[in-house]
């Protein structure tokens, strides 16, 4: 038994002992070895976390008029062929006097709803809307366009409104029952200002004088130019609704990347269509994706370049290297001892190599992080800083170097040590 | 048969480059226990050819070996590594350490891989072999700074570290003056003598061939 315990540790160790003393007494080779890891490394760092840092941006631009996820009344897509519901096709129909019944509008019991979503940790914030079709006039001028009657402050806490006001004050609207909040671009078409009055017709012939309160420009102009906000009540009246009378329920959670799974958890609890933003926004959604990939394929492209590093210099090293694998092999150390000795060279190379790049990555990443870059809400590169990035760079440098160290190991194992030492 | 340290039957190499040529032809031949044997000839007879194939290293020929009385011909490369590394010591014609090794790690290490000692009695025992070489002083030195003469010197400690029941050599006295080729035949007679290890020694030295137990000859790759 004692026997067996030496045999064993003694074995690890002098492998490890030729390996290390071929990595100091090479440091030069070693540290080129290392830097085409390092620089692997924080490429694949800096590239995953400048994409995620655009995506961020390009998500939460168009996050500032969109919810993270939305339950509205989903009327039924199709509505030629009733019957089929309740029969099968086999079944002969005789349909008399055909007729279109008008369905249900809008969500009817919202407050139940609102309540029950107030359990779910998940969920940010939550605001109604009441969403008209109108007509907005200004003497003969004439705008189509959506009539946004809202609750004030949630509505503020989901899109943050408020800070895109250009003229007058988001919070006014709680106490004034007559009053409007324009787009900046609908303001413009209309050539109204703050203080005008404004008309706004629904298509069913009710028709509304409100006094602009205020102007807003968020991040899209297409909103600008259509959407006009006032108070949720007010937008009831309209339509001759009872309170509870919704047509949207928009919904901000913490993770707006866990929208699809929070949208399925919360579906149990209502008839209505639950859509998380990836749904209803499938080109947001796309373009995240695509910019995913481009990061990960020039990352990994990059580390393969870097694996080409290493394989080269421990080609090298066992071809300098190939009459000590001879003696070594002549004094009994076999195959898989000479795979262990240049393998654990590749992964110390690989893991310094790896720590070095995170650092190094780490480092480029705050200088981009820091470079102006004045468009839109952003005043500097966009850059997000994730773990997760630097952990799994560090997994595929580390592959990388092992896959890139094993086929020169494999080679100096098949070394023939007979025809190396007869010269 | 108990007390064979090597038996070697019907052993034929040829060399198919640049042109086949038998270089090894119909070997015969039988070494005791604690013997002592020198292996004399012409250069280009073969004689290194020869020790690479008793050595284990060479496994390319036809023909029968057996080592302490187990067959080799047949095993597996890692078999005979680990063969190799517990029973045979070998010599090199041209002194190969590791260069980068001082010259104590070079003798330690065919120990520290066979592993059945703690690594402080091994570095006694090789301090201990290089004191024999008179090699003391350079112990702590890297290979590659150490002359010709010392370099064969550790090569030597080297080879005896595991107390191996065969030690080999290719004219391992091949670099060294004549007091040190004393120090190393003395050495050699000793363990054949009183340890009961074999000694096979390829040489050019006529007084060291004649002061072996037996010297066998080889003459264009045939034992006279
Ligand atoms: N790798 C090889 N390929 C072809 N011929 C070889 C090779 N090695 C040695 N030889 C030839 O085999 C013969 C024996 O060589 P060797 O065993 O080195 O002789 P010795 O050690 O007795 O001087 C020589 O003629 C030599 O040229
Ligand atoms: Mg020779």
């Amino acid at each position: 038994m004692k026997f067996k315990i030496h045999r064993y540790i003694p074995f690890q160790k002098t492998n490890h002992k030729i390996a290390i003393t071929h990595l100091t007494s090479n440091v030069k080779q070693v540290i080129v070895a290392m830097l085409s890891v390092t620089f692997g490394i924080s490429m694949y760092v800096f590239m995953n976390g400048f994409m995620k840092g655009v995506n961020d941006t390009q998500t939460g631009l168009a996050f500032s008029t969109l919810s993270h996820v939305r339950i509205y009344n989903d009327l039924p897509e199709d509505n030629s062929n009733l019957l089929s519901r309740y029969v099968n096709n086999d079944v002969a129909v005789n349909i008399r006097n055909p007729k279109v019944i008008q369905y249900t509008e809008g969500i009817k019991n919202s407050e139940k709803i609102i309540n029950q979503l107030k359990n779910y940790s998940e969920i940010d914030a939550v605001t109604p809307q009441v969403n008209i079709n109108v007509f907005f006039r200004n003497g003969s001028i004439k705008v189509n366009g959506m009539l946004s009657g809202i609750d004030v402050e949630n509505e503020d806490l989901l899109f943050q409104t408020s800070d895109y006001m250009v003229d007058g004050d988001w919070h006014e609207l709680n106490h004034r029952n007559d009053g409007i909040i324009l787009g900046q671009g609908l303001a413009k078409k209309l050539s109204l200002k703050v203080n005008d009055n404004i008309i706004v017709s629904t298509a069913d012939g009710a028709t509304r004088n409100y006094k602009i309160i205020g102007i807003l420009a968020t991040t899209l102009a297409s909103v600008d130019n259509s959407k006009a906000y006032i108070k949720i009540g007010t937008a009831r009246q309209i339509l001759s609704k009872n309170m509870g009378y919704v047509t949207d329920i928009q919904i901000n959670i913490k993770d707006f990347n866990t929208a699809t799974k929070i949208a399925e958890e919360i579906n149990p609890i209502t008839n209505y269509k639950v859509e998380p933003w990836q749904e209803a926004n499938g080109q947001l959604d796309a373009a995240n994706a695509l910019r995913n990939i481009i990061a990960v394929a020039v990352s990994l492209t990059i580390l393969l370049v870097a694996g080409f590093g290493i394989y080269n210099i421990m080609n090298m090293s066992v071809n300098e290297k190939i009459r000590e694998i001879a003696i070594l092999k002549a004094m009994g150390f076999d195959g898989k001892d000479i795979v262990e000795i240049f393998l654990e060279q590749s992964i110390i190379i690989g893991i310094l190599g790896g720590l070095v790049g995170m650092v190094f990555g780490y480092i480029i990443s705050s200088i981009v992080d820091n470079i102006p870059f004045k468009i839109a809400t952003l005043d500097s590169l966009p850059m997000e800083f994730q773990t997760v990035d630097y952990v799994m760079a560090f997994v595929f440098g580390v592959i990388t170097t092992f896959v890139a160290g094993y086929l020169p190991a494999r080679k100096a194992s098949q070394v023939d040590p007979v025809e190396i030492i007869r010269g | 048969m108990k007390d064979l340290a090597l038996s070697a039957k019907s052993i034929e190499k040829y060399f198919h480059q640049p042109q086949t040529f038998q270089v090894l032809k119909n070997i015969n031949f039988e070494v005791k226990k604690g013997e002592f044997l020198a292996l004399v000839g012409k250069s280009g007879s073969g004689k290194s050819t020869l020790l690479y194939v008793l050595s284990t290293m060479d496994t390319d020929y036809s023909g029968k070996l057996e080592i302490n009385g187990s067959p080799v011909t047949g095993k597996t490369q890692n078999e005979l590594a680990a063969f190799r590394n517990a029973h045979i010591g070998f010599v090199f014609q041209f002194h190969y350490l590791l260069p980068e090794f001082t010259a104590i790690d070079n003798v330690m290490l065919p120990a520290l891989k066979l592993g059945n000692k703690p690594k402080e009695e091994i570095r006694e025992k090789a301090l201990a072999n290089l004191d024999l070489l008179g090699l003391k002083p350079q112990a702590e030195k890297q290979a590659n700074k150490l002359s010709g003469g010392q370099q064969q010197r550790v090569a030597i400690a080297r080879a005896l570290i595991n107390e191996p029941a065969i030690i080999m050599g290719d004219e391992p006295t091949g670099n060294l003056d004549s007091k040190n080729t004393k120090i190393v035949f003395d050495i050699f007679k000793e363990l054949a003598a009183e340890r009961g290890q074999t000694i096979i020694s390829v040489t050019h030295d006529d007084e060291f061939a004649a002061n072996c137990d037996r010297v066998i000859e080889l003459s264009d790759g045939e034992l006279v």
